[in-house]
């Protein structure tokens, strides 16, 4: 669903933030990509959903490049950021709306969608207000449900979890399983390494824009638990 | 007191970019800014130049009647209420309008002082307007007059302290404007309306007060100083400082302006939390029930969504459409006053030819205030990802973008030429041409206004204000929109052998070819550069 081939990017004054990267996300894979701040998570994240321009490496798309053409692949992901910075001058339901439009999901797909994960997640009520009286996490749930809208096939998410009250992250992991059992693939990065390790099919850490580990999450972290092989192999280089 | 001057730093550090120029590692990037200053630096000399050469003939017409000192009257009486007016449809977004309120309110800093931070912001920008027309302004009356070494040691101070009052003035009608509005639950539309009112009564007051000294006016006596001292009374108190070296009148203007900041800090501060929360705080009902949706095409939600941007913001509107309420505004009073009048009043004998050849100019120049997309895609700032990320070719965005920009100056445009068709008892060749040429300037100002965005782009942004009023794209946008009607209104005017019809046809194509290249650039290089930001 997602590859990543020898992905490099470099910043200003030549830094390399991401460096060589290669990385394959198969269709039902829940993917844990895992580092610590300034590792590369994000830059890698902002060029798989096509935020980011890069010139080195290629990404793919269910089967389709980035760079070829990127409308494709961006009409087959949904993306959800570590911020969600929403319009705040519409209220919920337009911006569901407005979502829906630019993902030309159908009327009734996108009544049905919306009323399922905005019931799930609790949100209904609050759609006729403006996003601008939300709260962080009323945010962020309805950041997820216009994601889930359009059905992606690739779900795209920076630090999910950050902000949501319990019963929203314990929603999300549920809906985030139905979504691989249907075919769809996730990828998003954490920090908390307890969520990654039990949700998590396989696991990739980062360091310095280098991949140091991946693969299925019982292969990368062994015995140990995930923490421990985390602090382990960051702590050796 | 240290705390108002680094918060003002901070503020002043983000207007035009000013910090990015100044830490930026990229080639490019700092060649772009270069190439900007010098643009901005050649504006600011060419402002000055004509400042000079304006006090110059002023000065010599005053040197007749014995009164010299009526050049500066004049000057500062004009820097003023250019102040006046250019702070009070801005003071409520700079006071309250800021994103970083909360990081700002929860530092251990008096809130008094966040005012004066906030205010001295507004000063800083409107002193490069006094310096560029009170310094030379002052070189002409040092010149002409020749004063005592007094007048340069009285001059500097006072000039520094011309701001002040009409800012403070302007800025207690926005924060009453704000404080009565934030107790409704409309609070911003309510605010949009009483600051546009505010506006509208201003003009007329002043419109109203030239009707009245009409002859006074003619007359270059003392009733031009009459007139100017009732205006603005400080005005008087300024020239018998600086030109009479009056040290009591000088120590009274200095204190006027100075203390009227501090009490207007101090007072504004008492109440500046509640005024903010109530302008910035959404009503949530929480009471909203699934109900069928509409489907549109990606064009057409993108559209909505860029009016509804423009509609919730009022910094956005006061400062894009006050283009517009100028223009209805102009074109209603020519109803009332014949063009012959005009030309009496004005002391231009062909005025009405003037009018009736260069009326497209005129509306153009109007459109030109009112670009909205020169500040578009600077005000996605965070919420770019959005669009960023979406499956929709780009220039649809952009094109969404244009299409908003003209939704707000076409169908007040076309109103208003027709009220000027009306009033001017313009032939049917001028007639055409304005109702077309300032529909084709529409397009292209809203077209170059993109264009410019997608290559000025400021995205990181505290508050609106400095998008919609201080970014890069925004004067360069409005520099390129008036170049390209002062051009042609200096040709027809200049080329007196050849029709001014003629050369504002010439005009209107050549705006026509640019709009197409640059639709065609923003279909083949649109997506390349949204993707670049």
């Amino acid at each position: 669903m997602l590859t990543i081939r020898h992905f490099t990017k470099s910043y200003k004054g030549g830094k390399k933030a991401v460096n060589d990267l290669n990385l394959v996300v198969e269709r039902g894979d829940i993917y844990g990509f895992i580092g610590h701040n300034g590792a590369g998570k994000t830059t890698t994240i902002r060029a798989v959903v096509g935020v980011l321009d890069f010139e080195e490496g290629e990404i793919e798309i269910d089967g389709i490049s980035m760079k070829k053409d990127p409308l494709a692949c961006k009409s087959r992901i949904a993306y959800i950021p570590d911020n969600p910075d929403l319009y705040e001058h519409l209220t919920g339901i337009q911006y569901l709306n407005f979502i829906g439009d630019l993902f030309s999901v159908s009327k009734a797909d996108r009544e049905r969608l919306i009323r399922q994960y905005s019931d799930a997640f609790q949100m209904t009520v609050h759609l006729g207000d403006m996003i601008s009286s939300y709260s962080h996490g009323m945010k962020q749930k309805l950041a997820i449900i216009s994601a889930l809208i359009h059905k992606p096939k690739l779900l795209v998410l920076d630090e999910p979890f950050v902000g949501l009250d319990p019963k929203a992250a314990h929603m999300l992991k549920t809906i985030m399983a139905e979504l691989c059992n249907e075919g769809s693939a996730i990828f998003f990065s954490t920090h908390v390494l307890d969520t990654a390790e039990k949700l998590c099919n396989k696991i990739a850490i980062i360091k310095g824009g280098q991949l140091i580990a991946h693969g299925k999450t019982e292969e990368v972290k062994g015995k140990n638990s995930l923490e421990d092989v985390f602090m382990e192999l960051i702590d050796n280089d | 007191m240290i705390n108002i001057w680094r918060l003002t730093k901070i503020q002043l550090l983000s207007a035009f970019g000013l910090n990015k120029a100044l830490h930026t590692q990229e080639v490019k990037e700092r060649r772009k800014l270069l190439l900007l200053s010098i643009a901005i630096l050649i504006g600011v000399l060419m402002i000055a130049v004509f400042s000079f050469g304006y006090s110059y003939a002023m000065a010599l017409a005053f040197e007749q009647i014995g009164r010299v000192e009526l050049l500066l009257a004049i000057m500062m009486a004009v820097t003023s209420m250019v102040g006046f007016f250019t702070t009070v449809y801005k003071a409520s977004g700079v006071l309250f309008s800021y994103k970083d309120y909360d990081l700002v309110m929860s530092l251990p800093v008096k809130t008094s002082h966040v005012v004066a931070s906030r205010i001295l912001q507004l000063y800083v920008l409107n002193l490069f307007f006094t310096l560029m027309v009170m310094l030379p302004a002052g070189a002409v009356y040092a010149l002409q007059a020749h004063p005592e070494a007094y007048y340069y040691l009285l001059f500097l101070p006072a000039m520094l302290c011309i701001p002040f009052v009409p800012i403070i003035a302007a800025t207690v009608i926005g924060a009453l404007i704000s404080w009565f509005s934030s107790r409704f639950r409309a609070s911003r539309m309510i605010s949009l309306v009483l600051t546009f009112a505010a506006v509208i009564a201003f003009m007329a007051g002043s419109f109203t007060l030239n009707g009245n000294g009409q002859e006074e006016l003619a007359d270059l006596g003392t009733g031009l100083a009459d007139t100017i001292y009732k205006l603005y009374p400080l005005t008087a108190m300024y020239v018998d400082a600086v030109c009479n070296y009056r040290i009591d009148s000088f120590i009274l203007f200095i204190l006027l302006s100075v203390l009227s900041f501090v009490i207007f800090a101090a007072v504004l501060g008492s109440r500046y939390k509640a005024i903010h929360t109530g302008l910035m705080t959404s009503h949530a009902g929480g009471k909203y029930t699934m109900k069928p949706l509409k489907a549109s095409t990606v064009f057409h939600a993108l559209y909505q969504k860029e009016l509804r941007r423009y509609f919730s913001s009022s910094n956005y509107i006061l400062n894009t459409s006050i283009g517009m309420v100028l223009l209805l505004m102009s074109s209603v009073s020519l109803l009332f006053i014949s063009p012959e009048q005009l030309g009496e009043v004005a002391k231009i004998p062909e005025l009405q030819h003037y009018l009736n050849t260069l009326a497209p100019v005129f509306v153009s120049m109007f459109i030109a205030l009112s670009c909205t997309t020169s500040s578009s895609i600077s005000l996605e700032g965070n919420n770019l990802w959005i669009l960023k990320s979406s499956p929709v070719p780009k220039h649809i965005i952009l094109l969404a973008k244009v299409a908003v920009n003209l939704t707000i100056t076409v169908p007040i445009t076309m109103i208003s030429c027709v009220l000027l068709i009306i009033s001017l008892r313009t032939g049917w060749m001028d007639s055409l041409l304005l109702l077309v040429i300032p529909v084709i300037f529409a397009c292209f100002s809203a077209l170059i206004g993109v264009m410019v965005n997608l290559k000025l782009p400021k995205l990181e942004w505290t508050s609106e204000v400095q998008v919609v009023k201080q970014s890069a794209a925004v004067l360069v946008a409005m520099l390129i929109g008036i170049i390209s009607l002062l051009v042609p209104a200096g040709l027809s005017i200049l080329l007196t052998g050849v029709d001014g019809k003629i050369i504002l046809l010439g005009a209107a194509v050549i705006m026509i070819v640019v709009s197409l290249g640059l639709y065609r650039s923003m279909k083949g290089n649109g997506e390349r550069l949204f993707r670049g930001l």
